[in-house]
């Protein structure tokens, strides 16, 4: 059964209006938070590249062939990532959890699909979803109409995980997955989360569209990683949503390694006073491949920190690009926020877009940005090879230590050491180096 | 071990800088190469370890039987020419130890030899530390990052001690070196002397003589060899200076 609109619809947004079928078995209120994501889709259609925050993506391969939900079909087993500590695990595969593992959970925490959530966790899962302000955010938006699930995570107050929370996310299929999550961290807890996004290679094309909410109670800490090596074929859109309460802290690093066209955006609010953020980033592409990290960190509160670290390397006719906006209300004074864009460019036809933006409304404040694009230092090449290293691996070298920065800012070392060699993985079988 | 002869070599704005070049260094031979700032002693220096923007308009460089101008930069350290650095690189990013294990294992491949595990390497690593009184915690920093000029120096001399070269050119390696320092790089160099290893040594004074007797001395002018001649020349040199070796 296809949705009935009485309003003008985007012709690129018809499609996935035809598609999408209510549900008799969920709640109401779900059913109405389903039905406004939709008619919002339908109002605004794809983004512009007029939209300021989507000026640097080619979103042409989505609108011109439709990629709508993945039928189920067989799925692959989710690599696992090489973590020795005893984990815990979800599998997600083509945006439905199919399998989890929990060791020697402590009291206090509640983790599953969002399916579940939704049945076990209904006010947890509500007051995210009704806060949820998809507004000028098309895709959160046919998120919210065409999600099949995802997970949840609630720490109660004070509980703290030390191992990481592995989060392997699957496409199997082609078509469309829909994810939406939400992390709840009570006051004083701590988790550390590592997602990761992978494509089977007969997935072939296909569309993920993760959204995720978090929300960091007082004094509670948030450490999460998001490792995206999508197939060559992939859309691969994420958007993150995060709240910082009085005290808390996240840390968060995204590596985007790989898939057609990739985006990772993150909305930070830090509504309460002191709150500290980093978040950092780093991109590959090479061949065709397009990949974005947009951030807009917003200090409503005084006393926060933000801290970020941005590394980007384009090769072949790769394009990237990194947009951060920071705003400093007026009331957030002694804000201490600092931004760096770094950016290296491997060959004539590869092509990098940097735009760090801010916005500064108190007037006792510090703030710094830089950006920089450039290309390999031939000083630092010509000194690898006059010790013998083969001009191929003294680039491969000099790349690798460039992006290993922010890499190193991760402090678990397990998930590191797993995130150095995907780098350098990676950067093994970057086509061109000049 | 190298000859060079009839070396002209050009900048890219068509300066020339050396004008005529002929040297013969035998193997288990250390030279010394002095010369006023500008005489051209860096370049020839640059030039035999292969770095580009120069331009070679006469003259050729035999480096044991082979065209030495003819390999790329890379091959010629593979080959086993080293060049210590006059401004050794800052890398940032590159670790220390994985980059010097880079550098010999890439010898070692292109000698046919096993490469080395990180236990062998560190093992290799620790002895070489000890004779130029390098910290193990230096070897874990990015390349040359956050080094002081003298452990900048010792770690070109640490590099050279490692990769075990047969044709070793130092530019100017004793420069900015207090004397301590300067002990430490001669305690290396000496360690290197070898009958089947060559040593050039490129400098502005003859301090670096005193601790590494040299078999040879030549001086360079204005993109000539001038004036050659055994060790006692150095001293000569440090007493009249370079203006009369111009007149000599």
């Amino acid at each position: 059964m296809s949705a009935v609109v009485d309003f003008p619809v985007k012709p690129e947004a018809r499609p996935y209006l035809e598609a999408f079928a209510e549900s008799a078995s969920e709640p109401d209120w779900l059913a109405r938070f389903r039905k406004q994501g939709l008619d919002r889709f339908a109002r605004q259609g794809f983004p512009s590249r007029r939209s300021e925050n989507w000026r640097y993506l080619d979103l042409q391969p989505l609108e011109k062939q439709p990629l709508l939900p993945a039928t189920a079909g067989p799925f692959a087993a989710a690599p696992e990532l090489e973590l020795t500590s005893a984990w815990v695990r979800l599998f997600i595969v083509d945006g439905t959890c199919r399998s989890a593992v929990f060791r020697d959970l402590p009291e206090g925490i509640w983790i599953g699909s969002m399916e579940r959530a939704i049945r076990e966790r209904p006010d947890l899962v509500r007051s995210a979803a009704t806060s949820d302000n998809s507004a000028e955010r098309p895709f959160a938006a046919l998120n919210a109409a065409l999600f099949a699930d995802g997970f949840v995570l609630d720490f109660g107050p004070g509980v703290v995980l030390d191992r990481p929370i592995e989060i392997a996310h699957l496409a199997s299929n082609p078509g469309a997955s829909h994810t939406r999550s939400l992390i709840n961290l009570g006051a004083g807890s701590r988790a550390t989360v590592i997602e990761n996004y992978t494509g089977a290679g007969r997935a072939g094309r296909y569309w993920r569209n993760d959204v995720a909410s978090w929300r960091i109670g007082d004094g509670a800490s948030l450490t999460r990683i998001a490792l995206i090596e999508e197939s060559a074929d992939a859309v691969h859109l994420g958007e993150v949503t995060a709240t910082l309460g009085t005290g808390a802290k996240l840390d968060a690093f995204a590596l985007l390694l790989g898939g057609g066209t990739v985006r990772h955006e993150a909305s930070v609010t830090l509504a309460g006073d002191h709150a500290q953020c980093r978040y950092d980033g780093a991109f590959v592409v090479s061949g065709r491949e397009e990949a974005n990290i947009v951030t807009n960190i917003d200090h409503a509160a005084v006393g926060g920190t933000t801290s970020e670290l941005i590394k980007g390397v384009a090769a072949g006719s790769g394009h990237g690009a990194f947009q951060g906006k920071i705003i400093v209300r007026e009331g957030a004074q002694r804000t201490d926020a600092k931004q760096t864009s770094r950016n290296l460019i491997l060959g004539r036809r590869a092509s990098i877009d940097t735009k760090p933006e801010l916005e500064i409304l108190a007037d006792d404040v510090k703030c710094a940005h830089g950006a920089s694009v450039g290309d390999l230092d031939e000083a630092a090449l010509f000194y690898l090879r006059a010790r013998g290293i083969p001009t191929d691996e003294a680039h491969r070298l000099l790349v690798e230590g460039f992006l290993r920065e922010p890499v190193e800012g991760v402090a678990d070392a397990a998930i590191r050491d797993h995130l150095l060699g995907r780098l350098s993985a990676r950067l093994a079988r970057l086509e061109q180096w000049t | 071990m190298l000859q060079i002869t009839n070396l002209h070599v050009r900048l890219k704005d068509g300066r020339e800088i050396l004008k005529g070049i002929d040297l013969t260094v035998a193997a288990g031979e250390v030279h010394a190469i002095m010369g006023p700032n500008g005489s051209g002693k860096s370049t020839l220096a640059a030039v035999l370890a292969g770095r580009d923007g120069y331009e070679i308009t006469e003259g050729s460089v035999t480096y044991q039987g082979r065209d030495l101008l003819a390999m790329p930069a890379d091959e010629r350290a593979r080959e086993g020419v080293f060049l210590a650095f006059q401004y050794p690189v800052e890398i940032p990013g590159v670790n220390n130890m994985y980059f010097l294990r880079a550098a010999l294992n890439a010898g070692r491949r292109h000698r046919g030899e096993p490469e080395l595990d990180a236990g062998q390497f560190l093992r290799a690593v620790r002895g070489k530390l000890k004779l130029l009184e390098i910290s193990e915690d230096l070897m874990q920093r990015a390349v040359n990052v956050g080094f002081s000029g003298g452990e900048k120096k010792r770690n070109e001399i640490f590099q050279m001690a490692m990769l075990e070269p047969r044709l070793a050119i130092l530019d100017e390696t004793d420069s900015g070196l207090d004397i301590d320092a300067l002990r430490l790089v001669a305690r290396g160099v000496n360690e290197l002397r070898a009958p089947d290893r060559a040593i050039v040594l490129i400098t502005h004074y003859q301090r670096l003589l005193d601790y590494v007797e040299p078999d040879r001395v030549h001086v360079l002018q204005g993109g000539r060899i001038v004036e050659s001649g055994d060790k006692s020349l150095a001293a000569e040199l440090e007493r009249r200076g370079y203006g009369a070796a111009d007149a000599a």
